[in-house]
């Protein structure tokens, strides 16, 4: 659309000295119209449910026991569709088809207002003019203070300089003509007062000029200033609503601060805050972070996002039980899938948590008891496993999901070649037997779905990764 | 096995933590940070009482203040008097945890780091969080065990890479442990040049017989 807009204006330019292909007029004034046409159709189509006015009216009917009043119900889909018709947006819209008309060749000028359907597409213009908006009365204040000045002016330079034989000001039009070029500063210098009085008022028009130009700057940029925060908001959540995948913390205190450090070092993870200066934190911590209350369900359509298809999992990681329950509770009052996990500060808070839909509870107190066990109990296996836990010298436990692309060249696990990456394969787990195959055979056979579990130096795994894979695609 | 569990400090985590090792110990005692009373303690570093009653070289130490000052304090204190006790000390963050470990605490457990350990481990690796959860509980028949080589002569002349571990003895070996006690991953540049010799012990994992046959063939397990 954008394109067509500047093609249109294009051919204008172009025809006002130059002849200009007939195909193209044609393209011009018959294409583009007739596209805009339809767009304008659709737009007044959506922008309005005929259906559900229809249905509102029928329940009202029903509710009240009266027959079903169809006048009615036209009357309110035409009154919303005139609103919509008699908009800004909508007139824009409407003008920008008329050059369809071209045996009005005056009326081809109209294509200019093609231009201004960009502001249905360029979101920076409709930024700018929500910022302006923001201070509608400031800049009407400003309107009626600088009309007051040029009239006043205009009406003295025109009183004491019309009669001078010298003046250039000859007419009430002329003379308004120079107050608006004086008082914008602009000043041109084609008409200049000759007379002393004349020049007094101009002194006194220069001097408003300036008032009204720095007070004009001055509001655009405190309104930029104030909404800046939003504009940055907007964005982020733009860029939100594109990701593939991502985790959504909720809360950002001690353990959330880890796990989205950890988690975003292979993953998307945006933060949710509703305390101001945590949300702020997490930001200078290099996370996408949002000033939102995770227990709004508004919070969570202003994201625009699908919870099944792009969030992993939603964390609660807030150091409150009552937050947690709370966050809990709201996403599940509109999604039922989503994976949630959260911790548990209390234990007596447990069967909440649970009721209200958490999928896995950690619980730091238990977690750290269980450890205390391994730790006093098996001791070397506590030790090996925290080593690769951790990634104790660069060494890693990893998973690989065989994918088809690997299973393609890889039928039986002989045929991995594992120990040529220095990687050790402690088992599979089959996806088909829901079971963990330790040391597996070199017969045994491959499927889409299992996972491999190897242990090794983290870039020689990544590097037989890529192998396995690779080695899939050459076939 | 040692007989004894101190644990030092009265709060949600002692009742975790007596929950969960009180099958592994004889005696469990808990005592509080208290001036006055049955089973408390101060912060002093007269420990005599304490050493009267309970063999301290059959004990395992629990310092579980949740005051980090505190608790370093207590951790100094009781290895300054007992140099061999084994001391498990909880840290709130990996800083305390550091702190806790120059103390002399044999173990430091950071908790918010192990939580989110856990986590995004659950999270990232689900089904290595499960196997190695198995391992660890002895919920599968797999278990994971460090056996010292007392007769090398079997791998004369071998380096640990160039054996087939898995093939000719239905284990894996993840890592050798030289006599310095340095780890070293079974395929590290520096296990690779290392020939194995008596003195060194492995880390394997296997099916109990398994490691048994292996143990009869090169020495034996040491927990």
């Amino acid at each position: 659309m954008i394109t067509l807009i500047f093609m249109s204006v294009t051919i204008l330019i172009r025809e006002v000295k130059s002849h200009v292909n007939d195909d193209l007029l044609f393209f011009n004034n018959y294409i583009v119209s007739f596209i805009f046409f339809i767009e304008y159709i659709l737009r007044l189509w959506v922008s309005s449910s005929v259906t559900k006015i229809i249905i509102e009216q029928s329940e009202h009917d029903i509710m009240i026991g009266d027959k079903f009043n169809l006048f009615k119900a036209l009357k309110d889909i035409f009154a919303v569709k005139m609103k919509y018709i008699l908009s800004v947006k909508a007139m824009i819209d409407l003008l920008a088809i008329i050059p369809f008309f071209h045996q009005l060749r005056l009326l081809r000028i109209f294509i200019l207002f093609r231009v201004f359907k960009l502001f249905r597409y360029a979101k920076s213009i409709q930024t700018f003019t929500s910022v302006v908006a923001s201070k509608k009365f400031e800049f009407f204040t400003l309107l009626i203070f600088a009309s007051i000045i040029i009239f006043v002016s205009s009406v003295l330079i025109y009183v004491m300089e019309a009669n001078n034989p010298d003046s250039a000001i000859n007419t009430l039009f002329e003379a308004v003509y120079w107050s608006i070029v004086t008082i914008s500063t602009v000043g041109f210098g084609d008409i200049t007062p000759v007379s002393q009085e004349g020049r007094v008022v101009a002194m006194f028009v220069i001097v408003a000029g300036i008032g009204v130009f720095s007070f004009t700057t001055s509001l655009i940029v405190t309104s930029f200033t104030e909404k800046l925060d939003e504009i940055k908001d907007t964005k982020m959540i733009d860029d939100i609503s594109k990701l593939e995948e991502f985790y959504l913390i909720c809360g950002y205190e001690n353990v959330a601060k880890e796990v989205a450090k950890k988690l975003s070092e292979n993953n998307k993870v945006i933060i949710l805050e509703e305390d101001y200066h945590k949300a702020e934190q997490a930001k200078k911590d290099g996370f996408v972070s949002l000033n939102y209350d995770p227990g709004s369900v508004e919070s969570y359509k202003k994201l625009r996002i699908n919870l099944e298809t792009q969030v992993k999992a939603i964390l609660c990681l807030s150091h409150s039980d009552v937050e947690n329950v709370y966050t809990a509770l709201t996403v599940r009052s509109f999604n039922k899938e989503v994976f949630i996990l959260s911790i548990l500060i209390n234990k007596m808070n447990r069967n909440k948590l649970n009721f209200a839909g958490v999928n896995e509870l950690f619980y730091e107190k238990e977690l750290v008891g269980i450890i205390a066990k391994d730790f006093v109990g098996h001791p070397v296996a506590f030790e090996a496993i925290h080593a690769l836990r951790s990634s104790y010298n660069g060494i890693d436990v990893e998973e690989i999901v065989v994918s088809d692309r690997i299973l393609e060249n890889f039928a039986m696990v002989g045929e991995l070649e594992n120990i040529k990456y220095r990687v050790v394969l402690l088992g599979i787990y089959k996806k088909s037997k829901k079971r963990f195959f330790f040391n597996p055979i070199d017969s045994t056979l491959l499927e889409t779905g299992d996972y491999l579990l190897v242990i090794g130096n983290t870039q020689l795994v990544k590097e037989f990764t890529k192998y396995l894979q690779k080695k899939g695609s050459k076939k | 096995m040692k007989t004894n569990a101190l644990i030092f400090g009265l709060n949600e985590y002692t009742v975790e933590i007596e929950k969960n090792i009180s099958a592994d110990f004889e005696n469990v005692h808990i005592f509080n940070l208290a001036d006055e009373g049955e089973n408390s303690f101060d912060l002093s570093d007269n420990w005599d009482d304490l050493s009267s009653q309970i063999d301290m070289q059959e004990s395992v130490a629990f310092c579980i203040l949740e005051d980090m000052a505190e608790n370093i304090f207590l951790t100094i204190s009781l290895r300054d008097t007992f140099k061999e006790l084994t001391i498990v000390a909880l840290a709130k963050d990996k800083e305390s945890a550091d702190k806790l470990t120059l103390a002399g605490a044999t173990r430091a457990l950071p908790t918010t780091q192990t939580t989110a350990n856990i986590i995004v481990e659950m999270l990232e690796k689900p089904i290595v969080t499960e196997v190695l959860h198995d391992i660890l509980y002895e919920k599968s028949a797999l278990k994971i065990a460090q056996i010292k080589i007392e007769d090398h002569t079997v791998f004369d002349g071998k380096y640990p890479a160039d054996i087939e571990w898995s093939r000719d003895h239905g284990i894996i070996v993840i890592s050798v442990v030289h006599e310095d006690m340095s780890g070293e991953f079974i395929y590290s540049a520096k296990a690779k040049h290392h020939l194995i010799k008596s003195g060194d012990i492995f880390v394997v994992v296997g099916y109990e017989q398994d490691i048994k046959d292996f143990e009869k063939l090169i020495g034996n397990r040491c927990e």
